[in-house]
């Protein structure tokens, strides 16, 4: 009887949490109390000083356009690509769309969900930002979005007295250097660099783009898909060899291809490894969790002896950028270009740079920043090379990823490795 | 009866296999205590490490994922608890895990009882078509469920999951059911007949309280399946007042970096409705300890 | 039972509620899916047909291949690993004995831990660096057989399934009490009294009576043991070096890494017909005929 009673109120219970439940319908978008709303995905779910900023600005956009309502839907970037990859095979995105350069944004393009925007870029080109900048967002000769950020992969962080230690007072330019270097800290007993490559795509974003940059020049990609190169030629498969050497070297932490990169940067700044590789998105990262007394410099990869590219290149890409859904009504369109407006604006960039982030608009760089960060805006002004993860299709960026963690383990040769590259190229 | 096997044992044993049996009694229950205890630390280890961690500062576990904290940072709670944004969410996950489950036991134990119990053309049929539901793996299923739900217009809502979740829980639940319902005595009925039952009476009154160990086991299972489901949650659902923990849970995880001490003060804080159940049905679990013996 | 046999409409109202919300939210997405394999389809624009060209692509692929045996280790692995320990765990906890109630509670605790923990306080374990295993050994003289026991594709597939051992004994572990419960004390105090006790009853009573239940167990143990997933994605990423990459994750990279949908689907498939084979394998195997 106790029974009953208790599985017939916890049912009534749960129907009365269903009906409160229910309640959350999605209402239909379209003119809501008079105002238009945008649907607009984005990835800003991170507790991160930059996040705050974008998400402040939204807010001030809001405040300042009562008639315009954005529909803001914050996603963790792992799994914003998958759902955004599932709706969209279900034709479901939304008004404002999120999205990355190059290989993430093709698809989208080719797929015929984005609109262009050709017609409003002249607002920035060349003014608030440089037309080549702008290149990475446009597929086939049509724009589709501006970029809010930009990052570049391959910073040099190291600790400048261990480097010292070792022989260098002044960070090693020459490839011939940074090899003595890696022996010298070897014989210390001192783990030269903190690799985390579980995720496998640290060593081809972080350290293949710019050293691949380095000896092949920066049109290479082009020429191989337009079949003038090919990724066995012999400077391709050089750069492959440069990951074999440091392999065998021993540079390298014995565990790092089941570490990620989060737990390598805890061994550089434990000091158990001299230097760290990875973008300038670890930058606060590494300020904010570092020991007081630890001397921080950063570097870029040193020039190859040979090499056809220029060694004042790092590799870089722009970050997010926002396109807009195809479907759009021009009442819509019209809200949202106010909406770029906003956004891609100098106060936006400024107030971006002032968090540590890299933005690709040429503007002044304010006085509220770090030191180590006017570094690395200074380091990186000699010219970007492309990042490979965000030019190359999605078959050949597996191929790499899982070849180069292949070849720092001694499972492939560079010469395997980019003869499957290049199969993959259709 | 203790006399007798001991009476057996004296006639033919001499003094020192007697002295070895009794060093292996007594040394049998230590072992196994020992045994028991180590395997617990292993088990329990990950939890501690868990919550000891979710008080750190995220530069002090940079430098140190071993020790205990400096100081307790209760702070990293409260942080975490708006960052996943575990007020809505939790409400949320409540009522899509427990309204899943009853649903899925309820419906569940009745095919079961029917499956089991019952001798008709379909039944290989129906239970082998369940059990396939087991073998299928999930993310093969995402995209066909999402426009399958979208076309549906069920996507969105606070009924959302439901759907999928009583759906790929079934046949494990039937699986379990259906087998411990196998095992009863084919009598059971019988008996319940004579004295006038109808079938449903039977299942309600007989069969589900015989099947409670199995109940309670399939109660726990989905619900920990339901409570820690994310693939199709964040597929499924778009609006922020309608998702569950898990996907509050991966916003400590940001592009580049995981924000790991806040990660772990919302592990903590989420995996406790899960122990709290599994406490309060273990009893029925093991029922039969305390109990009586179940009536031939 | 004959009088029950004939009241089909009773059947039906039994049936229907499960069979409805299965057949629409389960078994549709699956058809959908096996369509999916036939096509060539990145999500966004068109599909199209061909034929059975995924498949072929599979069978070709060494990585595909890997990615089998990989899942065999951890069927072997979960069946010889997980089931005979949960087993002898519900003996041993199924008495009255000082904190059993605890040990059970804690025998469980794995299966409700998040695989980010798991993979984390793993690892700690694991690690070639700072580990506490490496650590243990050297410390006892034993620093030879140390091992990059995640980094090293020779060693990386057996550390994983030792840790998806240790997570999923518990799952085994409750079904097994349950199915302990079954088992009536009388026939159990009877054949003490006829002179068996400890193993022998264990062997020639206990069991039987609950192998259905130990035959359920392994065949949910295939088919877990063939999705396996989350843990290895989170713990190695499927590396070094596609050692511990599983089907499940293989198919998964080619679905949303690669954006080849219906490859992807043609891969769970295979899944599919694998998990099939080995089930009914041990069906043959293990099932007693019904008296």
């Amino acid at each position: 009887m106790l029974k009953k009673i208790l599985s017939v109120s916890v049912i009534l219970t749960v129907l009365f949490l269903a009906a409160c439940g229910g309640n959350g319908e999605e209402t239909s978008s379209g003119s809501n109390d008079g105002a238009l709303e945008l649907t607009f995905w984005n990835s800003w779910s991170e507790d991160s000083p930059e996040n705050d900023v974008m998400l402040e600005r939204v807010e001030v956009f809001q405040k300042e356009n009562p008639d315009i309502k954005l529909k803001m839907e914050s996603i963790p970037p792992d799994q914003y690509k998958t759902k955004l990859k599932t709706q969209a095979a279900g034709k479901q995105l939304p008004d404002l769309i999120q999205t990355w350069p190059g290989a993430e944004l093709r698809p989208l393009a080719e797929g015929g969900v984005l609109m262009p925007i050709d017609d409003i870029i002249g607002g920035w080109k060349d003014t608030l930002i440089p037309a080549e900048t702008l290149e990475d967002y446009a597929i086939d000769g049509k724009q589709y979005a501006i970029p809010g950020n930009q990052v570049f992969t391959s910073i040099i962080y190291y600790d400048k007295d261990m480097v010292a230690k070792a022989g260098f007072e002044e960070f090693p330019t020459t490839y011939e250097d940074f090899k003595t270097l890696v022996e010298n800290l070897n014989k210390e007993g001192i783990n030269p660099i903190a690799l985390g490559n579980k995720a496998k795509w640290p060593l081809q974003s972080v350290y293949i783009s710019t050293i691949a940059d380095r000896l092949t020049g920066s049109d290479f990609l082009e020429k191989v898909f337009a079949g003038e190169a090919k990724f066995t030629d012999s400077e391709f498969v050089q750069a492959l060899g440069v990951i074999a050497e440091l392999g065998e070297q021993e540079a390298f932490n014995s565990d790092a291809n089941s570490i990620d990169d989060n737990q390598a940067a805890d061994y550089f700044l434990q000091g158990k490894s001299a230097m760290f590789l990875n973008g300038t998105w670890a930058l606060s990262g590494l300020i904010s969790n570092s020991p007081e007394d630890k001397n921080l410099g950063v570097a870029k990869f040193p020039a190859i002896d040979g090499g056809k590219g220029e060694a004042t290149k790092v590799s870089g890409t722009t970050g997010w950028g926002i396109a807009l859904n195809s479907d759009l009504s021009d009442e819509k369109r019209e809200a949202a270009v106010k909406f770029f407006e906003f956004l891609y604006s100098e106060e936006t960039y400024q107030a971006l740079m002032k968090v540590g982030t890299l933005v690709p608009a040429t503007i002044e760089v304010p006085e509220e920043t770090s030191e180590l960060f006017e570094e690395v805006v200074e380091l990186t002004s000699g010219g970007i090379a492309p990042v490979y993860d965000a030019v190359l299709p999605a078959d050949i960026t597996d191929i790499i990823n899982n070849g180069l963690q292949a070849i720092s383990i001694g499972q492939s040769t560079p010469e395997q490795v980019a003869q499957d590259m290049q199969n993959a190229v259709k | 009866m203790e006399s007798q096997l001991t009476m057996k044992k004296n006639t033919k044993t001499d003094v020192q296999s007697d002295k070895k049996v009794n060093i292996k009694r007594f040394l049998k229950k230590p072992i196994i205590y020992i045994a028991l205890i180590v395997f617990s630390l292993l088990n329990v280890y990950p939890i501690v490490w868990m919550v000891i961690n979710s008080f750190k500062s995220e530069k002090e576990f940079s430098l140190d994922p071993f020790f205990l904290p400096d100081t307790w940072r209760w702070e990293n709670y409260v942080e975490a608890w708006e960052t996943a944004n575990l007020g809505t969410y939790f409400l949320n996950s409540i009522f899509v895990a427990f309204t899943s489950v009853i649903i899925t036991v309820l419906f569940g134990a009745l095919a079961s009882y029917f499956l089991a119990r019952f001798r008709f053309k379909m039944n290989k049929f129906v239970y082998v078509l369940f059990v396939f539901g087991m073998i299928i793996p999930i993310h093969a299923t995402l995209v066909p469920m999402f426009i399958l739900m979208n076309k549906l217009g069920l996507l969105n809502t606070g009924w959302t999951l439901l759907f999928p979740y009583v759906a790929f829980n079934l046949p494990l639940t039937i699986f379990i059911l259906t087998s411990f319902m196998k095992a009863f005595p084919k009598d059971i009925e019988e008996s319940a007949i004579m004295d006038g039952c109808g079938i449903f009476r039977i299942f309600w009154s007989i069969i589900l309280p015989m099947s409670r160990p199995a109940i309670a086991t399939v109660t726990i299972l989905n619900f920990i399946h339901c409570w820690n489901e994310f693939s199709f949650a964040l597929v499924l659902i778009n609006d922020e007042s309608l998702k569950t923990i898990p996907l509050g849970l991966a916003n400590f995880a940001g592009q580049y970096n995981t924000n790991y001490t806040g990660q772990m003060a919302g592990l903590t804080m989420v995996i406790i409705p899960t122990i709290l159940l599994y406490v309060l049905l273990e009893k029925h679990i093991v029922k039969g300890m305390t109990a009586g013996a179940v009536k031939g | 039972m004959h009088i029950l046999q004939r009241n089909k409409l009773a059947i039906l109202i039994g049936l229907i509620p499960a069979l409805l919300i299965y057949l629409v939210f389960s078994i549709i997405p699956i058809v959908i899916s096996l369509y999916y394999s036939f096509m060539e389809w990145n999500g966004f624009g068109a599909m199209k047909f061909v034929g059975f060209q995924n498949f072929i692509e599979i069978a070709r692929d060494p990585i595909f291949w890997k990615a089998v045996k990989n899942n065999i280790y951890v069927v072997v692995a979960s069946v010889f690993g997980q089931i005979p320990i949960a087993l002898a765990l519900a003996l041993l906890l199924n008495r009255k004995i000082k904190g059993g109630k605890l040990f059970r509670t804690i025998g469980f605790m794995p299966v409700v831990i998040s695989t980010v923990v798991i993979s984390l306080t793993w690892n700690m374990l694991y690690n070639s660096e700072i580990g506490f295993i490496n650590r243990f050994l050297e410390s006892i003289g034993l620093g030879s057989l140390t091992q990059n026991w995640l980094g090293d594709p020779k060693w990386a597939m057996i550390s994983v399934c030792i840790t998806i051992i240790w997570q999923f004994v518990g799952l085994y572990f409750i079904i097994f009490l349950a199915a302990l419960q079954n088992v009536p004390s009388e026939v159990l105090e009877a054949a003490e009294i006829d002179g068996a006790s400890g193993w022998k009853r264990t062997l020639f009573i206990t069991l039987p009576m609950i192998w259905d239940s130990i035959l359920i167990a392994v065949i949910l143990c295939i088919s877990g043991s063939l999705r396996t997933f989350d843990l290895i994605y989170v713990m190695t990423n499927g590396g070094p070096a596609h050692s511990t990459e599983v089907m499940a994750i293989y198919m998964y990279e080619k679905t949303f890494s690669s954006m080849r949908y219906g490859y992807g689907s043609a891969v769970s498939l295979y899944i599919f017909v694998f998990s099939l084979l080995l089930i009914w394998v041990s069906r043959l195997l293990l099932q007693r005929k019904s008296r």
